[in-house]
């Protein structure tokens, strides 16, 4: 696919890491090790090929960076997902932190002083502590890096959120009665990958809605039981499919939702709740800027649904945000509550994906994603949902 | 599943671990039986599957019984939420986690350390993925079935990718033919996003007699099947293999896996089940045991699963 917006990947793993370093200093942390595939991949632009989780575990990337801004030190089993960006000479081997000999490896490089991490193994648990080092926990200094998005991540969601919607037109061209569920994600798999897509990372969800929470499956929180995963169920007509799915363009979550029926045009009902849900995301819109909090988003969206029932689902949120993770802050609307929502402010740069969910109970729902980055004048919206059917 | 929450119950009686604390989804996989939603790559860790050696109860992290076998009734689910203090607060509510001893757990982060110590006081925590790791190495006949229907279903996805290899055609296409196949069986989970030729596949043409080293696989149903051959790119495409009877010669119960792995160059042997299983050089080989094997020598790669068996193995 051709983009028409500029993207400077090395600029982009330069300003990363400036801002990890900055988040560093201000939070005095002198070194930040960092596991999580994701984490690595945000501060140091090292890829791996995304792998179930038994893989992913033992074979993920590492990183260690100081707070001197000296080159990171990464482990890696993928020498050819080292960008050209890192100094080789930092580049080592790829270590397991799943036994002690490869924890102790770790675990004898971490330099003196508060030493920031954001997960551990046992076995590193254990090299630390026999190391005499109390590791501190590196969320801060993630969330005050990541949560504010550079042009340049921008633009790689910007990518990320078209390819998965030019995937989706070949998908829903072939949804109809007695198709598969899995038929819709082998479509979309061969579509994302031809169009240059390196991984997926969310088994793409196409959920068959009841009407009626009660008519199941159990629900432990008493709303509507969404996502679930994905079976080779036959779609019927007059089925109501809730979509969801999530690719990477360099590293950074596009996210698709969408309400889609099986076999015929939506019925008044349904264009009445897609009607309902676009009023509410506008009005949702409208408040974003800098300066506007959380609590001010979820605020007017009870306000729009007339204060029945909160219009998103009571285990997730009303809007999280992107980026190199498919759900990371900031939160909207969780049940951290209505105070954490307050101090939550909005800044240029920040990501939300919005997923209200209009439900009528006894006569289904619809759900639908809209991304939107906080700009200094407001808001631009990154999806292009297509309303075909819905007018 | 029931099997392997015996095996797990025993284990943990054996270690004098009171109660697992899972995260990772292999592992809650295993002991619960549980069907969830799939995520690539790596998750920091949170408690989202609680087993209790003294009740033989598992509780789970979960918003809906979807994907939950009817063994665990409804009241030891437990919803997800936002606040790890919450979840530490449903773990701690679980009959038998307070006042437990020894716990075992599959990761941390400091910020949950902090929480679980301040919740469970005076437990000894232990790691609990060198436990499962021991419980998950041998396979019952149930769970030989669940690996050779993927391993049949990443057969089927590497025939599709011989069917779009030709002089001309482009790394991502063979990926997306593997991955296409792969969802029309029924199975949506890709196991690795695979090597076509390259680790990170483009779109440039392949040509005439290049040789072509695939390894892809697939997760159907939580078992791991992945396949790894070389094709020579031609119309129709020709399989070039790599000698493993080597290796094989010495695949049998009470052989290291130091030994496998040093019998020729380029050999790689992992433990295979719900997904990718470590072993160390020193790990010894014991009967149902699963492995793939592979060996990568003059640009050629290729593999097999086996299970271990007394005198020597069984291809799956």
């Amino acid at each position: 696919m051709k983009f028409a917006g500029e993207l400077d990947l090395g600029r982009m793993h330069r300003e990363r890491r400036a801002r990890l370093v900055d988040a560093m200093r201000a939070q005095g942390v002198d070194a930040l090790l960092l596991l999580g595939q994701q984490n690595v991949a945000y501060a140091t632009g090292v890829k791996v090929p995304a792998a179930e989780q038994g893989r992913a575990l033992h074979r993920r990337p590492v990183a260690l960076l100081t707070a001197d801004g000296e080159e990171p030190c990464v482990w890696t089993w993928e020498p050819g997902g080292v960008p050209a960006t890192l100094a080789r000479s930092r580049v080592n081997g790829g270590v397991d932190l799943e036994w002690d000999d490869g924890a102790g490896s770790v675990a004898g490089e971490l330099p003196e002083g508060v030493v920031a991490v954001d997960e551990l193994t046992m076995p590193l648990a254990a090299a630390a502590r026999a190391a005499g080092r109390v590791l501190a926990d590196a969320g801060g200094v993630l969330t005050a890096a990541k949560v504010c998005k550079t042009a340049d991540e921008i633009e790689c969601l910007r990518r990320a959120q078209a390819i998965n919607e030019a995937a989706m037109v070949d998908v829903q061209a072939m949804l109809a009665p007695g198709v598969r569920a899995t038929d819709l994600t082998a479509v979309f798999y061969e579509r994302i990958f031809e169009l240059g897509i390196s991984s997926n990372t969310v088994d793409p969800i196409w959920q068959v809605m009841p009407r009626s929470i009660a008519d199941g499956p159990y629900s432990a929180t008493g709303d509507v039981v969404f996502p679930t995963p994905t079976t080779p169920r036959v779609l019927e007509r007059g089925d109501v499919v809730f979509v969801d799915t999530g690719i990477a363009y360099e590293g950074y979550q596009s996210d698709f939702g969408h309400t889609w029926v099986v076999g015929e045009e939506p019925d008044a009902r349904r264009r009445d709740q897609a009607a309902r849900w676009r009023a509410l995301v506008s009005a949702v819109v409208e408040r974003i800027k800098p300066g506007a909090t959380a609590r001010d988003l979820t605020r007017v969206a009870e306000e729009v649904e007339g204060g029945r029932r909160r219009p998103w689902l009571a285990h997730l949120y009303l809007a999280h945000g992107t980026g190199t993770d498919s759900a990371e802050m900031p939160f909207v609307g969780t049940d951290l509550g209505d105070a954490f929502d307050a101090g939550l402010v909005l800044e240029a740069g920040m990501v939300l994906v919005l997923e209200p969910v209009i439900w009528d109970d006894g006569h289904g729902g619809f759900r639908a994603e809209e991304i939107v980055a906080v700009t200094e004048g407001g808001a631009e919206i990154l999806t292009r949902l297509d309303w075909t059917g819905y007018a | 599943m029931r099997e392997h929450l015996a095996r797990t119950l025993a284990a943990m009686s054996d270690a004098d671990v009171d109660v697992l604390l899972l995260g990772r989804s292999p592992n809650v996989r295993y002991v619960s039986g549980a069907n969830q939603l799939a995520l690539a790559g790596t998750r920091p860790f949170a408690p989202a599957c609680v087993v209790v050696l003294g009740t033989g109860a598992v509780h789970l992290l979960a918003t809906t019984d979807d994907g939950v076998p009817p063994d665990i009734p409804n009241d030891h689910l437990f919803p997800t939420s936002w606040n790890p203090a919450t979840i530490v607060g449903h773990v701690a509510s679980v009959p038998g986690v307070t006042g437990a001893r020894r716990i075992g757990v599959d990761g941390m982060t400091p910020l949950m350390d902090g929480l679980l110590r301040g919740a469970l006081g005076g437990a000894e925590w232990v790691d609990g993925e060198s436990l499962l790791r021991g419980v998950r190495r041998v396979k019952s006949e149930a769970d030989l079935v669940g690996l050779r229907a993927a391993l049949a279903v990443a057969h089927d996805a590497l025939g599709a990718v011989r069917d779009a290899l030709r002089p001309g055609a482009a790394e991502v296409t063979l990926k997306a033919a593997f991955e296409r196949r792969m969802a029309e069986r029924g199975v949506t989970t890709p196991s690795v996003e695979g090597q076509f030729n390259s680790v990170f596949p483009g779109d440039g043409a392949l040509a005439k007699g290049e040789l072509v080293p695939v390894r892809a696989g697939v997760v159907a149903d939580g078992w791991e099947g992945t396949v790894a051959t070389t094709f020579v790119c031609a119309d129709p495409p020709r399989e070039r293999t790599a000698r493993l009877d080597d290796v094989l010669a010495r695949c049998r119960a009470g052989a290291t896996v130091g030994d496998l792995r040093n019998a020729a160059d380029g050999v790689t042997v992992d433990g295979v089940g719900l997904g990718h299983e470590e072993l160390a050089d020193g790990d010894v080989l014991e009967p149902a045991m699963t492995l793939t094997i592979e060996r990568s020598a003059a640009d050629v790669l290729s593999g097999v699963t086996v299970v271990v068996t007394a005198d020597g193995y069984e291809p799956l």
